[in-house]
């Protein structure tokens, strides 16, 4: 602890170079908290642990391929299923296609959907006022505060892949874990486009137990393997992560970026170090010459360097803090906001910036700690002139 | 004659550069009594650095024997030299080599911190080596609110903060104007005879010199000449020392 002082005025010496180093530290921490954090965000539960009794059931070939609207009995009489209900996306477009006005829209069987999904919850109006307008529309709560919409507004959505348009009403506004979609009753779209009657997107089952989320999967698919429209079924979670394997390997990605950020800070803190450890030559010379060892002499490089990046890390920590509600908030308004939902302030994530940074700041040490512990107090000396 | 605190017994120190080898002292030998003040002398390149190097434990010799009191140094590990420095030895440099970032003070305590005293004690011993060289009302300045005689000061404060038997000194008056070197030379001075200390000093000033009891002259790695003062707190005084120095 007496030699804290030292370390610490040591390391401010020169000001400006200290605070743009840490300042260089805490860009790329608070890119690598960002990236790490929409990482985690994927794989998190937004459902509060309801979502693992969900199983989605759609065509093997892909989710363009509709299946029988038939097959809905036969997988409700499958022990282990408790709900089974259709969800059809419909696409289209609201008012154009910038990404403000892009949300998720689908035909739903009203009077099933808060079964399947029963963490959602209806916050104004009711789910009897919603089931019982054909044309009416459940919204989610930002949907409706990015609108500026109230009960009874109606709006309109412009058919394109299915080249129907459908004027909707506002009947009910949820909140839940993506509070940007609507939901209305898929009939709307089969009374306009009657070609498209009794084919199906989606079954979502809402499973008994997790044993039957086990072996629902095969059973379900097993059942229509022979069938002109054969399933593939999987979980939720399974069903989401197909969606970002769409945008290609993120998880790679993303680790790519943040392995690239930790490198650069290595090179910023390694060169910061290293220039002060080689202008300080003489000093180390002197230090060693008072008694002080080896040993000691790494220890206080390194403390330096540590000193340095953990502040880098921890002001990068506070200023991610800070900035969270704010990130997750513009996220939760952008046509990412399915992927936002999940944010939060993840232990693990912060917990890995801090760590990556601590270890750059020793690794950035070492060198130019052992090469000052090493040189001689002679050589050292003679630097003077 | 009083015992022998420095013993140099056949000292060689090479280097080598690239494939030449250099031999800077060759089969030196030399005692030094405590409580003596000893000047060496020589031209540039004649080994005294080295040979201060040597006796303060920084540097080892090719072969040969050093021994301080009952320490063989030339012996000790690295670990060992370093403690054995922090005991036993004070240093002050031509360029006074104050850490810039820290006071009078602090640059006083920096010895100091190696040992095992509170920090009442380390306090208390600081702040009265800094009243030994009259600076006592400079404790909270930097090295750069001070003047070169005054920064040379707070070295030799530091120097002495522990303690030491043994003083060395390289060039202490060689970047100094002539009155604060003379103001280094009454300390050190003061520093032999009051307080009993050892003092080893380089020096290319015969001014310098004058003020030793004994003159050590080296040139080529060997001992040249050894001048001893007359009289029990004589000194070799300007005249002899320049001669000497010299080569006459």
């Amino acid at each position: 602890m007496k030699f804290v002082p030292y370390v610490f005025r040591s390391l401010f010496r020169k000001k400006t170079r200290s605070i743009l180093t840490i300042v260089s530290i805490v860009l790329p921490f608070f890119v690598i908290c960002v990236l790490g954090t929409l990482l985690m965000a994927l794989d998190a539960d937004t459902s509060g642990g309801k979502g693992m009794y969900r199983l989605v059931v759609r065509h093997k070939v892909s989710l363009g391929n509709a299946i029988p609207e038939a097959y809905r009995e036969r997988i409700a009489q499958l022990p282990g299923v408790k709900d089974v209900t259709i969800l059809n996306w419909f696409g289209g477009t609201y008012k154009d296609n910038r990404p403000e006005n892009m949300f998720a829209r689908f035909g739903c069987e009203p009077d099933q959907l808060l079964a399947i999904f029963d963490e959602v919850t209806i916050v104004n109006g009711t789910a009897a006022d919603w089931t019982s307008d054909r044309s009416g529309a459940l919204v989610g709560e930002r949907l409706m505060k990015r609108y500026g919409w109230k009960l009874g507004d109606k709006f309109v959505l412009k058919g394109d892949y299915y080249p129907v348009n459908l004027e909707l009403t506002v009947r009910a506004v949820f909140r839940g874990s993506d509070e940007t979609g609507i939901y209305f009753d898929r009939k709307v779209v089969e009374e306009g486009l009657p070609a498209v009657k009794g084919q199906v997107g989606t079954f979502w089952i809402k499973a008994d137990s997790a044993e039957a989320v086990q072996r629902l999967p095969r059973v379900v698919d097993a059942l229509f393997e022979n069938s002109s429209a054969p399933t593939k079924t999987e979980t939720e979670k399974e069903f989401q992560n197909g969606f970002v394997s769409m945008l290609g390997n993120v998880r790679a990605i993303v680790t790519g970026i943040s392995t690239a950020i930790g490198l650069v800070i290595l090179l910023i803190s390694a060169n910061t170090m290293a220039m002060a450890a080689r202008e300080r030559v003489t000093e180390i010379a002197v230090l060693r010459t008072l008694g002080f060892g080896k040993p000691l002499i790494l220890t206080l490089i390194l403390a330096e360097s540590l000193f340095l990046s953990a502040t880098g890390a921890f002001v990068g920590l506070g200023l991610f803090r800070l900035a969270f509600p704010v990130l997750k908030e513009g996220l939760l308004n952008s046509p990412m906001a399915g992927f936002a939902a999940g944010m939060q302030l993840f232990p693990e994530v912060l917990l890995t910036g801090v760590g990556i940074t601590l270890l750059v700041g020793l690794v950035a040490g070492i060198v130019p700690a052992i090469r000052s512990a090493q040189r001689s107090i002679p050589d050292g000396l003679r630097q003077v002139g | 004659m009083a015992e022998p605190l420095i013993r140099i017994e056949n000292v060689v120190k090479q280097y080598t550069r690239d494939t030449q080898v250099l031999t800077v002292l060759d089969g030196l030998s030399l005692e030094v009594e405590k409580g003596d003040f000893v000047a060496l002398m020589g031209p540039s390149g004649s080994g005294k650095t080295t040979l201060l190097n040597l006796i303060a434990g920084i540097d080892r010799p090719t072969s040969g024997r050093i021994l301080v009191g009952a320490d063989e140094v030339s012996a000790m590990s690295e670990g060992a030299l370093a403690r054995w420095r922090s005991e036993n030895v004070g240093f002050i440099f031509q360029l006074y080599n104050l850490v810039p970032v820290l006071t009078a003070f602090e640059n006083v305590e920096l010895p100091l911190l190696l040992t095992r005293l509170s920090k009442a004690e380390r306090k208390k011993q600081a702040e009265t080596a800094l009243a030994v060289v009259a600076l006592s009302d400079r404790l909270d300045h930097y090295p750069r609110q001070l003047s070169g005689g005054q920064e040379q000061r707070v070295a030799i404060a530091r120097a002495i903060a522990t303690d030491p038997a043994l003083l060395v000194a390289d060039e202490p008056t060689g970047d100094l104007d002539s009155k604060s070197g003379e103001e280094i030379l009454v300390l050190l001075e003061r520093l032999h005879s009051e307080f009993g200390k050892t003092i080893v000093m380089v020096t290319h000033d015969p001014k310098a010199a004058a003020r030793a009891h004994r003159l050590v002259h080296l040139d080529k790695g060997v001992l040249k000449e050894d001048v001893r003062a007359k009289g029990e707190k004589g000194e070799i005084g300007v005249a002899a020392a320049a001669a000497i120095a010299a080569g006459r």
